[in-house]
């Protein structure tokens, strides 16, 4: 039994089983290649949002009350903002959720559920469900880059906590991270290629992994060259225009991306400082009120008022730091780690251009290719059909992602100020009441 | 030259002082006398100017241009001329410092600040600084209109004088020698702190007056923090414009829905500053109650300066009294130097106990007149103090809840241009 990449269908751009699955989203533009008839979106598309991407951004069942457009237009956004539009073309839903604490003698450590819904065949039932850690994860992540290193493989949250003293079982953190671990497995889930892998199978779907796990070990020294993409110290001379153009793509998106990271840090600091002076505002307004006989209730209102923004701006600021910044930090990842597959693919291509210039040197008499150079030819080429595709599908999901996750920022930002609106305004009628005596 | 009144922000100015001129008319008291009904009374311009100053050193000051019209020509459908002088802050300030000392029952309404306080990081503190310069030019026009406005102060010769008659101002007011009326501070306070009996009304009110001028500070210092924190806020969402702008260069479909975002995410970080400098209009209203208590505080320090006169009085009366008793009868009841000093070294003549009994009862002959008129302007003080007071009091709980609803309004405002602006960037964002 060999590496995953073996079983899978060879994954060139224009063909494949899962055509429609490849679809692009119908409100892409014509850029994109089109596989077929564009699908409209179905109106039974008002599903619980479990199965498809439940991401950060959508008010979260909040009473449409105000009078803004934005928040009635949020079910618009729904139905144009899912990836897979007719839920029947999919045959695969797995969903991260359920994050419980396990205490053991050794340590503490938090479980996900994983929950599978499939109609494949390469899966023996309809529907599993299994308990997996963050370490698994990771030994998914880290096989499916060495099973399918042609391919670019979506990131995981960060595994250790960088700032200072977070604590790895709050509620926050925990449900950040459920969060990321299921647009982890989601996106592998898209993936016309990566979501046939055998360790996915094997991770959906095993009662027990560590078992699985120790057995890959084995496996591993007896896999074959052809999983094993050589980094025999190659240089490539020049790096292909349009894959330079990708690599020069991304480090500019990750600059802009850290850029956008620390303006909002940046916002959120400020918005922190804003209220606690907010919290010693609204008070003082109600010492005023004790000190005054008819000016008491109106006072008392501003100060009450001036509490409610002050809860309005915990929450923007709360669900910014929740919802937002992690994106940010997980496509910044993403783009890294897609920059070493560049570089792979630039191995690649190099050991073939060397062993290339070694027969041309050697002048045999046959001008022969041997079925060593030819390998790496096709190797090459696999390579580049492979990344491209990816690519197409990782831009394409990339736009998705930012517009949801900046109509999300837009929207938390939309419902702070109604908040604090309809706190305003309630109390202008408290403020014009005449009082009774006089 | 400024053009106070043609500004550009009429719109949210005016709602704030229409609604306090309304508030001038809207005290029970007679208003048909007041001078602010029968004028027209603006500060319309400011200046700088340069002169000499006493000590012939040179100096920069502001000039005021007072423009006075005079109401009731105007309904016949002429316009009245318009009359017209400059003056500058000192001659307020001692228009003001006259009024105080004049009518001491009266709260006197207070001047806009001198120098620049409670300022946040963007204000300048500065007195020649245009904004500063611009809000005095208003607060002092809002002063003009409560004395012109008030049933007492607004028939004051010096206060009309002030309004039509430039040259010889000065002179007059001096002439008038309220500075020899005006009470030495140090007696005041030796009064606040002897007094045995005040009206228990005055006490009280002293009182609120200083729970309600440290409240305010506070408020006033922590509205200029929370001013500063939300420009921050504000100011950094600009970096956004900047960014979207650079990242749209490399995006195909994404950019142009990025790029129009980042536009409106500059338009939200430029709009705090109309927004701030709107919420100063609400910060100097809330400034002119602060400097109110401060006038209410005078009043109450007048009546215990009075009170403490009166019992001063009747506490010489009285032991003048018994000095005339004791001599008349012989008997030293309490101890005094000059009883000793007699028993030592002899005592009086009968002729110079005589004499003295004689003076000490022309004195108290004067002392009951001088303890009953006393106790009459003490009385009288109290009535049309508190008289005042009460009319006061309308107009600081008028005023402040129009205040209050001003400010509302102003959040209002900030919180829909806020919706519109991220409402904007969401349709830019849904286009990419």
């Amino acid at each position: 039994m060999s590496g995953g990449a073996a079983s899978a269908p060879k994954p060139l751009p224009s063909s494949g089983p899962k055509s429609l699955r490849e679809m692009p989203h119908p409100l892409a533009t014509s850029s994109s290649e089109e596989m077929g008839p564009a699908l409209t979106p179905s109106p039974d598309l008002l599903l619980p949002r479990s199965i498809a991407d439940k991401d950060l951004s959508l008010p979260n069942g909040t009473p449409v009350d105000t009078s803004s457009p934005a928040s009635s237009s949020s079910l618009l956004n729904r139905l144009q903002l899912d990836d897979d539009l007719d839920v029947e073309t999919r045959d695969l839903f797995v969903t991260v959720d359920d994050p419980k604490k396990h205490v053991c003698t050794m340590e503490t450590y938090i479980t996900y559920r994983v929950t599978t819904k499939t109609t494949r065949a390469e899966f023996d039932l309809p529907e599993y469900s299994v308990r997996r850690r963050y370490q698994d994860f990771d030994w998914l992540r880290n096989k499916l880059e060495e099973s399918q290193p042609t391919h670019l493989i979506p990131p995981l949250p960060e595994k250790f906590v960088v700032k200072g003293v977070v604590d790895r079982f709050s509620e926050e953190f925990v449900e950040t991270r459920r969060k990321a671990l299921d647009k982890f497995l989601k996106r592998i889930t898209d993936h016309p290629v990566l979501s046939f892998n055998e360790h996915f199978n094997v991770f959906l779907t095993a009662k027990d992994l560590n078992a699985y796990k120790k057995q890959g070990m084995a496996l591993l020294s007896k896999m074959g060259e052809s999983v094993k993409y050589v980094t025999g110290g190659y240089k490539l001379r020049s790096r292909p225009l349009e894959f330079a153009a990708i690599g020069d793509y991304l480090d500019t998106f990750s600059l802009k991306l850290g850029t956008i990271d620390r303006i909002a840090q940046r916002i959120i600091k400020e918005q922190l400082e804003y209220l606690v002076e907010l919290r010693e505002y609204g008070p003082v307004y109600s010492t005023w009120g004790g000190l005054e006989v008819e000016l008491s209730e109106p006072l008392e209102g501003v100060s009450a008022c001036i509490g409610n923004c002050c809860t309005a701006l915990e929450e923007l600021s709360e669900d910014m730091t929740e919802d937002f910044l992690p994106v940010l930090r997980e496509y910044i990842l993403y783009a890294e780690s897609m920059k070493n597959v560049l570089k792979k693919r630039d191995q690649v291509q190099a050991e073939y251009e060397a062993k290339l210039e070694a027969v041309a040197l050697k002048r045999e008499d046959r001008p022969k290719v041997p079925t060593d150079v030819e390998k790496c030819q096709d190797r090459v080429e696999c390579f580049n059909a492979d990344l491209k595709a990816d690519m197409e599908r990782w831009q394409n999901n990339k736009r998705q992602d930012f517009r949801q996750l900046l109509m999300g920022m837009a929207d938390k930002n939309i419902q702070y100020y109604e908040k604090c609106l309809t706190a305003w305004e309630s109390i202008i009628p408290l403020l014009q009441d005449k009082p009774e005596t006089k | 030259m400024w053009c106070g009144r043609r500004g550009d922000k009429v719109s949210s100015l005016c709602l704030v002082w229409l609604v306090l001129h309304e508030s001038l008319f809207s005290s029970s008291e007679k208003m048909e006398d007041c001078l602010a009904k029968k004028m027209e009374i603006t500060v319309s311009e400011a200046e700088k100017r340069t002169g000499r100053n006493a000590m012939n050193i040179q100096e920069t000051y502001t000039a005021y241009l007072i423009e006075t019209r005079a109401v009731e020509s105007q309904i016949e459908g002429q316009c009245a001329p318009v009359e017209s002088l400059w003056r500058r802050y000192s001659e307020f300030e001692l228009l003001r410092n006259y009024l105080s000392v004049t009518y001491p029952h009266i709260v006197v309404p207070p001047l806009p600040e001198k120098r620049a306080d409670f300022v946040w990081h963007k204000l300048s503190a500065d007195n020649m600084d245009p904004d500063f310069v611009e809000r005095r030019r208003i607060g002092l026009e809002n002063f003009l209109l409560r004395v012109a406005s008030h049933p007492v102060l607004c028939q004051d010769k010096i206060f009309y004088a002030f309004l039509m008659q430039e040259g010889g101002w000065k002179e007059m007011v001096n002439e008038t020698g309220f500075q020899l009326k005006a009470d030495s501070r140090l007696k005041a306070l030796n009064a606040t702190f002897r007094v045995k009996n005040p009206d228990k009304r005055f006490t009280e009110l002293k009182h609120y007056s200083d729970e309600l001028q440290s409240v305010i500070s506070h408020l006033l210092r922590v509205r200029a923090r929370v001013a500063d924190r939300l420009y921050g806020v504000y100011k950094v969402h600009g970096n956004y414009g900047r960014v979207f702008s650079e990242w749209s260069a490399i995006e195909k479909e994404m950019g142009d829905g990025l790029q129009s975002a980042g536009h409106h995410m500059d338009v939200y970080a430029a709009s705090i500053d109309d927004i701030l400098e709107e919420e100063e209009h609400y910060a100097d209203q809330l400034k002119e109650y602060l400097f109110y208590a401060e006038a209410l505080r005078a009043v109450c320090r007048k009546h215990e300066l009075m009170q403490y006169d009166l019992e001063m009085a009747a506490q010489d009366l009285t032991s003048k009294k018994q000095q005339c008793e004791e001599l008349a009868t012989g008997t030293v009841r309490t101890f005094s130097l000059k009883g000793m000093t007699s028993k030592l070294f002899g005592q009086e003549t009968p002729e110079q106990r005589e004499a003295k009994i004689k003076v000490l009862e022309e004195q108290i002959r004067e002392g009951e007149e001088q303890l009953k008129s006393k106790n009459l302007e003490g009385r009288d003080f109290v009535k049309s103090a508190w008289a005042d007071i009460e009319r006061f009091k309308e107009q600081k709980n008028h005023d402040l809840k129009e205040a209050l609803i001003s400010y509302a309004v102003m959040q209002i405002s900030m919180c829909k241009k806020g919706i519109q602006v991220w409402t904007n960037a969401k349709e830019c964002f849904s286009k990419m």
